[in-house]
C-alpha cells in the first residue's frame, strides 16, 4: 500500500502531464495508482479532474488555445482510460448527465469537442450526438436518457436558427430541462432570446455555466 | 437623400487608385443569401457559375453594391487535394462543407500531391465563373483559403492543430503544398486573363486565435502567408482582398507584415476594431468591414443602422478609403430589409464632403 505522500506524489503528477500535455506520463502513474493499490477515483478527481479545470482556465484566459487543449485532452483521456474501469460504483454518487451536438445543417463540431472534454473531465456523463444533428434527436435523447442538460452548439450563422426551434421542442417535452448554447456567433442576448438557460463563451467556462442554469433551476 | 456622383465602377477605380471618392463603398459578402434572393436552391451559387453570377448581379442591382460578383468558398482545399465537400442542401446550411478529408492518417501525406489546377474540385467551375467575370467586363477573381485554412481543409483542423505541436514536419509538409496550390492557382489565372487583370481574395478563417495562439501564428503562418503574398503581387495581379475572419487581434502585428499590395483589400471580421484595422494596415490598405452577420440576421433595422453608423463614422478616417461590409458571409436568411439598411446607413453617412 502506498503512502499518503507518494499518493500525493502521483496525484501531482497526473495533474503535471495533463497540463503539461504529456500523455505518455499520464498513463504510466495511471498505471502506477492501480499497481500501488491507490484508489482510482481519487486519482481521477483530484488529479485529472482539477488539471483539466486548470486548462480550461488557461483556455479562457488565452495563455492556451486550441492546439495545447486538444493535447491537454489526450492527455485526459489516457489516463481515464486506464483509472476509469478500476472506479467503484456508487463511490462518485449519481453523476449529472448531459446531451449535446452540433445542430442540424452544421459540421463544425470542434467547439463541441472541446466542450464535451470539459464535461467528461468534470465527472459527467456524456450522450455526444455528434455534428449535423436533426433536431428531433435531441428531444428523443434528452428523454431517453433524462439528462438535466442540453448543450447545442452551432459555428454558422444559418444553422445557429435551428436553436430557438430545437430549444422549444426540447422544452415543450420536458421544461425542467436546462439548455446552453455556444459558437463563434452566438452571445448572450442572442441565447437569450432563443429562450437558452445559458450561454457559455468558451469551453472553460462550459461546465461552470451549466452548473450554474442548474442551481438557477432549482431555485426557481 | 444625395444622389451618387459616381457609378459602382468608377467608385470602386478611384478607391482603388487613391483618388476621391463620393461616398463610402458597398462591399458584399453574399452568397448564398443572392440564389434565395432570386428564387434558386442556395447550392446554385456553388454548383452553376452562369445563375450564380446571375443571382449575384441582380442581388448588386438590387442593394447597390459597388463590389462585384465572386466565387468561392472557406472549406476551399479540401476536394482539390483529394477530399469530398458536399453542397448546402438543408434548411439550416448555407456553404460546403468536408465530407471527407483528403489526409486522415500521417501515411495519407507522403501520397498527397500537387492538385493539377486545370481539373481539381471546384476550379473548372471557378474559372467558368471567370470568364463570365471576364465577359461582362469585369476583373476575374478567384478565392482561396490562406495556406493554414486550407492545410486543415486538408486533413481537418483539430489534426492539423495536434501536429502544431508534435509533429510540426507533419504541419508545415501541408503548408508548404497548400502554399505552392495557391501560388499555381494565382499563375494560372494570370495566364488565363493576363497580367494586371486578377483579383485573388484570400481568406483566412483557421488561424484565428480562437484556434491557434499568436505564438504558432507567427511560427506556422506568418512565413508562409508572407511568402505567398509577396510572390502573387510579383505576377502583376491586379489586388489581393485578403479576409482576416474571426478573432484575429493578437495576430494582427503578424498580419501587418505581410505584403498586400499598394492598395490592398483587409477585410475584418466583427472580432477587430475599425480604428484598430487602420492603425494596422490604413497607410496601403483600404479597409472593409465588419458589420456582424449574427446581427444582420437576428437584430433590428433600428441596431443594425446605428452599428453601420459607427462604423462608418470610424471607416470614413481610413487614409486608404473604407467599405462598409458584413464582417463575413451574411446567413441566407437574413431579412432582406436588414440589408437594405446597411445601404441606408451609408447615404445617410458616408458622404465624403
Amino acid at each position: 500500500m502506498a503512502t499518503e505522500e507518494r499518493k500525493q506524489e502521483l496525484i501531482k503528477g497526473l495533474y503535471d502531464s495533463v497540463v503539461n500535455m504529456d500523455e505518455d506520463t499520464a498513463r504510466e502513474l495511471s498505471q502506477a495508482v492501480l499497481d500501488e493499490g491507490i484508489d482510482a477515483y481519487e486519482a481521477v478527481t483530484q488529479g485529472l479532474t482539477v488539471a483539466m479545470d486548470r486548462v480550461g482556465e488557461l483556455y479562457a484566459n488565452f495563455e492556451y488555445f486550441v492546439p495545447q487543449l486538444l493535447l491537454c485532452a489526450d492527455a485526459l483521456y489516457a489516463g481515464l482510460q486506464v483509472l476509469r474501469p478500476h472506479v467503484r460504483l456508487g463511490e462518485r454518487g449519481a453523476a449529472r448527465q448531459i446531451v449535446i451536438g452540433t445542430v442540424e445543417g452544421d459540421i463544425h463540431d470542434i467547439g463541441k469537442n472541446l466542450v464535451k472534454i470539459m464535461f467528461e473531465a468534470a465527472g459527467w456523463i456524456v450522450h455526444d450526438l455528434g455534428r449535423d444533428v436533426q433536431l428531433q434527436r435531441f428531444v428523443e435523447e434528452q428523454k431517453r436518457t433524462q439528462s438535466e442538460v442540453v448543450a447545442l452548439s452551432a459555428l454558422m450563422t444559418t444553422s445557429m436558427m435551428a436553436m430557438p426551434r430545437v430549444i422549444e421542442m426540447i422544452k415543450a417535452e420536458n421544461p425542467a430541462v436546462a439548455i446552453m448554447v455556444g459558437g463563434a456567433p452566438l452571445s448572450r442576448d442572442i441565447a437569450r432570446s432563443y429562450g437558452a438557460d445559458g450561454y457559455a463563451d468558451n469551453a472553460g467556462e462550459a461546465v461552470r455555466e451549466a452548473v450554474r442554469m442548474l442551481d438557477e433551476l432549482k431555485n426557481k | 437623400m444625395k444622389t451618387d456622383r459616381m457609378t459602382s465602377a468608377e467608385r470602386m477605380d478611384a478607391l482603388l487608385k487613391g483618388k476621391p471618392v463620393d461616398r463610402v463603398s458597398f462591399f458584399s459578402f453574399a452568397l448564398g443569401f443572392c440564389a434565395k434572393n432570386v428564387g434558386y436552391p442556395v447550392a446554385t451559387i456553388y454548383s452553376d457559375p452562369e445563375k450564380s453570377f446571375r443571382a449575384q448581379q441582380w442581388t448588386k442591382e438590387q442593394y447597390g453594391y459597388d463590389s462585384d460578383p465572386f466565387y468561392g468558398y472557406a472549406s476551399y482545399g479540401g476536394w482539390e487535394f483529394g477530399g469530398e465537400v458536399n453542397l448546402p442542401d438543408g434548411e439550416y446550411e448555407q456553404a460546403p462543407s468536408h465530407g471527407r478529408f483528403a489526409v486522415e492518417t500521417e501515411g495519407d501525406i507522403e501520397r498527397l500531391a500537387l492538385p493539377d489546377v486545370k481539373t481539381a474540385g471546384m476550379l473548372p467551375l471557378a474559372r467558368q465563373f471567370s470568364r463570365i467575370q471576364d465577359e461582362m467586363g469585369l476583373s476575374p477573381s478567384v478565392v482561396v483559403g490562406g495556406p493554414f485554412t486550407i492545410a486543415g481543409n486538408i486533413c481537418a483542423v483539430e489534426t492539423l492543430c495536434r501536429w502544431l505541436i508534435k509533429k510540426p514536419e507533419l504541419a508545415n509538409r501541408l503548408l508548404r503544398l497548400a502554399t505552392d496550390h495557391i501560388l499555381d492557382v494565382a499563375q494560372h489565372w494570370v495566364d488565363a486573363f493576363g497580367k494586371g487583370r486578377v483579383i485573388i481574395q484570400i481568406w483566412e478563417p483557421l488561424a484565428a486565435n480562437q484556434i491557434i495562439s499568436p505564438q504558432q501564428f507567427e511560427k506556422f503562418v506568418l512565413p508562409f502567408q508572407a511568402e505567398l503574398h509577396q510572390k502573387i503581387l510579383a505576377m502583376d495581379i491586379k489586388y489581393i482582398l485578403c479576409h482576416i475572419c474571426g478573432e484575429q487581434n493578437r495576430n494582427l502585428p503578424y498580419w501587418a507584415q505581410v505584403p498586400m499590395g499598394n492598395p490592398g483589400i483587409i477585410s475584418i471580421g466583427k472580432e477587430v476594431d475599425i480604428t484598430t484595422a487602420i492603425e494596422y494596415f490604413g497607410k496601403t490598405c483600404i479597409i472593409a468591414g465588419n458589420i456582424e452577420p449574427a446581427l444582420i440576421q437576428t437584430g433590428t433595422p433600428q441596431q443594425i443602422y446605428e452599428l453601420c453608423r459607427r462604423a462608418i463614422d470610424k471607416g470614413k478616417q481610413a487614409p486608404r478609403g473604407y467599405a462598409l461590409m458584413q464582417g463575413c458571409e451574411i446567413p441566407v436568411n437574413t431579412p432582406p430589409y436588414n440589408l437594405y439598411t446597411m445601404r441606408r446607413a451609408i447615404d445617410d453617412f458616408g458622404w465624403y464632403e
